[in-house]
């Protein structure tokens, strides 16, 4: 018997299936999901009831949702730009941590009145992201070094500067715990309503930045062009050097941007290990939201309710912890491969009869 | 051919969309000869050696080796029924041995498994035997102590001066080609495909590889010899076929038949389209090469001491075989790629060394060869690719902001303007999606409408549909109406003369020859550019740019 599946690249993608495509991979998702709940007992039907409505619909829930999306949409821009012009910035985690020690640091040392503190942390934490993530940039565009090994290995560089700050220099409060000082109240992003900060509106700022450099300025037509072809746009006389550098400064920027809306919006000190690697969960936001920017935010939203209803999972019906996160990555790993299917027609050819098969065909090599 | 007819491709048919690479082709190859595959670039040579190889399907037609017919699917097909096919980019593994490059891909198990090692082994012959033991030992054991003496010995076999055990980094090219030989005559193959061997080598390291073929025929083995290279043929080949645009020319006993002959065979085609031209005063000069040397991509030399002026309204023809210089020359005119020696004036500005934003900006335009690669980005709109270099003019938005709106109405007028089908809504329709001759409408309409001060064309109607070669050559002498000096690069001795004011020919990266249309001999063009040596008495070298349009009229005289 041979069994033959065969790729196509569709010409053009019907309407229906774009809208089709993702509801259908999602709630395929949720049905391997539920077998998973079975075993262990757990009706599916409420659990995803718990995950999905009253999170929705509970205000604890929609505030939770709007607060987890502000890191979420900043990181996923910062990987969404650098991958516009063909480049991988995997990296964000480090940026955005880098940008929460900064922004730490000023808020915890500087005094200025009203809300120029947290405007001024805001900056801190844009300018430290964007210089760690310049390195990477300035390499590639130099030198042609791969960026996708070296965005990620100064994230760990990141990582253990934070995690040497917070025990040895910027080391405060009560304990002898790897955290600051609380941050006083000028230093404190204000809140708009309910529990969410202000940090929502840069991120949406950013997202109607990124949208415009994209779609109305000259250099977001270099960035698409050198994403696309960027022989021919060298040829056509644009810069890989400056835009390189442009759009990874610019991610750098955003990623710190969301370590410090983080810290100083919502967890009022710094801490080792603050937060659960939003800068690697942008990658798949970014990826589902590749399209626009506006897509990214909507990308990253989902992964906010994902986040806060797997919490409640957790919390109200005792599923372990791992299972939500099997779940979670589920619903992931079917969403991305569910645009697989948009871009190509798969058929399955199985033809019976037995295969004139040539009497040397290797056996048993994987 | 009868009896000694040791490979036989009958009646081959081998069709892309939009193409017949393969019409028909038939090629017959006897023991122990060197067959040469002649054809300019797109004639059909490769796809002939890879559906040869196993690498394609054939649509129609049948294979027979030595009798019997084959069936090919794979390269592991071809090399189980003998056929070895040398790259001609080597699929070597630089920190490796000679012996492990040769080796992989294979099961080597260690000696002491080996029946025919028996003496070495101190395994008892019943588990030397056995074949599960042999198949155990060929899974998990790796020995390269036998294999390395086997190929060692083939290496002094044929005088291949090779030390099996040396590093691959540590050769150099003309012994990393060897190795790549080994590799198929390691596999027992009695019939070797060479594509464009030389290409990579110096002239010396060409004269071993000669040898060695010399050595391997000597030894039964048969050789197809892919070239476009008139006097390899001369120097090696004992019958050739000649392949032109996917069709079998017909093959001939080298001995019999003269370079000029083969030429004619290989370039000759008919003329397609009369041309209006009118006469043209020539003006400043647009372009000035200075002694340009520059590299190609693997880092070889590929243009020596190159000399060009250029004027407004002048149609420099450069011909020649692919591979010569012609995309290096192109791509140093265009400022794409920087010269290792030499100087650039465009326009009277000095442009050594500038960034290709400078060239773009002093009004030079390039269609370049690989058009899907340098020319165009096929996943974007026909409308991005149409402003690819424009916009950044004023007349598109100030100094931050883009208008998309104009930039569209722009393209649309170039789509409307230059005849380009298929575009539909140019902001919709990728430039992937649009057919290759309307492809290159739009990259000439692109580089046209900047009303270039010079121009370079390098292969402009390669692969486009008959309808719109017209277009495209009549587009480039209106464009030579308004003054721009044109730099046009084809392997089609047609286009080239219904075009130029002066041909230039240019071999192995330099110029050897130059002519003008009305005194133009076809063949002995078609000599020149495949390095064939002309009768006659020695003349002067290369181009002489104050004399243009004057002819030297006399033999170029190369190397």
């Amino acid at each position: 018997m041979n069994v033959e599946v065969d790729l196509t690249a569709r010409e053009d993608t019907p309407r229906w299936l774009t809208y089709a495509v993702p509801v259908c991979t999602i709630l395929a998702a949720l049905g391997v999901g539920a077998i998973v709940l079975l075993v262990i007992e757990i009706n599916p039907l409420e659990a995803y009831s718990i995950m999905f409505v009253d999170t929705l619909t509970s205000e604890i829930g929609q505030t939770d949702t709007l607060i987890r999306a502000v890191p979420l949409i900043l990181a996923g821009l910062a990987v969404y730009l650098p991958l516009k012009a063909g480049l991988f910035n995997i990296g964000a985690e480090g940026q955005l941590v880098f940008g929460a020690l900064a922004g730490a640091w000023v808020g915890l040392n500087v005094s200025l009145p009203g809300y120029a503190l947290v405007a001024l942390m805001f900056l801190a934490a844009a300018v430290a992201g964007g210089v760690l993530a310049a390195i990477p940039a300035w390499l590639r565009a130099k030198w042609d070094i791969n960026e996708i090994i070296t965005s990620l290995l100064l994230t760990f560089v990141a990582l253990e500067i934070l995690s040497y700050m917070v025990r040895g220099p910027m080391q405060g409060g009560s304990g002898n715990f790897p955290q600051t000082e609380r941050f006083s109240d000028a230093a404190t992003i204000p809140t708009l309503f309910t529990r969410v900060h202000a940090g929502i509106l840069v991120a949406v700022l950013m997202v109607a930045l990124t949208y415009v450099i994209m779609s109305k300025t000259r250099l977001g037509f270099e960035i698409t062009f050198i994403g696309s072809n960027d022989e021919a746009a060298v040829q056509a006389g644009m810069s890989k050097y400056k835009v390189y550098l442009f759009v990874f400064i610019l991610s750098g920027a955003f990623a710190g941007m969301g370590g410090i809306s983080e810290v100083a919006g919502v967890q009022g000190r710094l801490r080792a290990g603050f937060e659960p690697g939003y800068g690697f969960t942008a990658i798949p936001i970014a990826l589902l939201g590749r399209n626009s920017a506006i897509k990214v935010m909507l990308a990253a939203l989902f992964f906010a309710l994902l986040f806060v209803g797997g919490t409640n999972m957790e919390v109200f019906l005792g599923i372990p912890a791992a299972l939500v996160e099997v779940i979670q990555a589920l619903i992931i790993l079917f969403l991305i491969a569910g645009e697989f299917f948009k871009s190509y027609r798969v058929t399955v050819d199985i033809d019976r009869s037995p295969a004139p098969a040539p009497a040397e065909t290797p056996k048993g090599d994987a | 051919m009868g009896e000694s007819t040791f490979l036989e491709m009958n009646d081959i048919l081998k069709q892309f969309p939009g193409v017949v690479a393969n019409d028909h082709v038939n090629l017959r190859v006897q023991r122990g000869e060197i067959h040469g595959l002649l054809g300019e670039n797109g004639a059909g040579k490769s796809t002939l050696m890879k559906i040869l190889y196993g690498l394609y399907t054939q649509d129609a037609g049948e294979i027979y080796l030595d009798g019997s017919r084959l069936t090919l699917e794979s390269p592991q097909d071809a090399i189980d029924a003998g056929i070895g096919m040398v790259h001609q980019h080597f699929q070597l593994i630089p920190r490796l041995t000679v012996a492990e490059n040769v080796v992989l891909g294979e099961r080597e198990p260690a000696t002491m498994f080996r029946p025919e090692a028996a003496s070495e082994s101190r395994l008892p012959d019943a588990l030397l035997s056995n074949s599960l033991v042999q198949s155990i030992a060929k899974q998990f054991s790796l020995g390269l102590d036998v294999p390395k003496r086997r190929i060692q010995e083939l290496a002094d076999q044929y005088g291949f001066d090779i030390d099996a055990g040396a590093k691959i980094w540590e050769l150099d090219v003309g012994q990393q080609q060897r190795v790549e030989i080994l590799k198929a005559l390691y596999r027992d193959v009695d019939l070797l495909i060479l594509d464009e061997p030389t290409a990579v080598l110096t002239p010396t390291e060409a004269e071993q590889l000669f040898e060695s073929l010399d050595r391997l025929t000597d030894e039964g083995l048969s050789i197809i010899f892919i070239t476009h290279k008139l006097d390899e043929v001369e120097a090696i080949v004992d019958r050739v076929t000649i392949l032109r645009e996917g069709e079998n020319v017909g093959t001939e006993t080298v001995s019999e038949v003269t370079q000029a002959d083969l030429a004619e065979m290989m370039v000759g085609r008919e003329v397609l389209f009369q041309l209006e031209k009118d006469g043209i005063e020539f003006g400043e000069p647009v372009l000035q090469l200075n002694d340009i040397s520059a590299d190609n991509d693997r880092g070889i030399e590929a243009l020596s001491g190159i000399d060009l002026t250029v004027r407004e309204g002048e149609v420099v023809g450069i011909a020649g075989v692919s591979g010569n210089g012609q995309k290096e020359l192109a791509e140093v005119a265009a400022g794409i790629r920087e010269p290792t020696g030499g100087e650039i004036v465009v326009g009277g500005t000095d442009l050594t060394g500038a960034k290709p934003k400078r060239f773009v900006d002093n009004a030079v335009s390039f269609v370049p060869e690989d058009r899907l690669r340098y020319g165009c980005a096929e996943d974007l709109s026909v409308m991005h690719n149409a402003m690819m270099k424009e916009f950044d003019g004023s007349r598109f938005g100030d100094a931050v902001g883009l208008d998309y709106d104009e930039l569209a109405a722009y393209a649309e007028l170039l789509v409307e303007e230059f005849d380009v089908r298929g575009a539909g809504d140019v902001t919709a329709t990728d430039a992937g999606d649009l057919s290759g001759g309307n492809l290159q409408k739009l990259i000439l309409a692109r580089e046209i409408n900047r009303d270039p001060a010079l121009l370079i064309a390098n292969q402009p109607t390669r692969g486009v549909d008959v309808g719109a070669i017209e277009f495209i050559r009549e587009t480039l002498l209106e464009q030579r109406k308004d003054g721009t000096g044109i730099v046009l690069l084809s392997e089609d001795l047609d286009e080239i003369t219904d075009l130029s004011d002066r041909i230039l020919v240019i071999y192995e990266g330099e110029f050897v020859y130059e002519t003008t249309p009305d005194r133009a001999d076809r063949d002995r063009i078609g000599l020149e550019m495949t390095g064939g040596q002309a009768t006659g008495e020695p003349g002067k070298t290369g181009a002489e740019p104050e004399q243009t349009p004057v002819v030297t009229g006399q033999n170029g005289e190369h190397r």
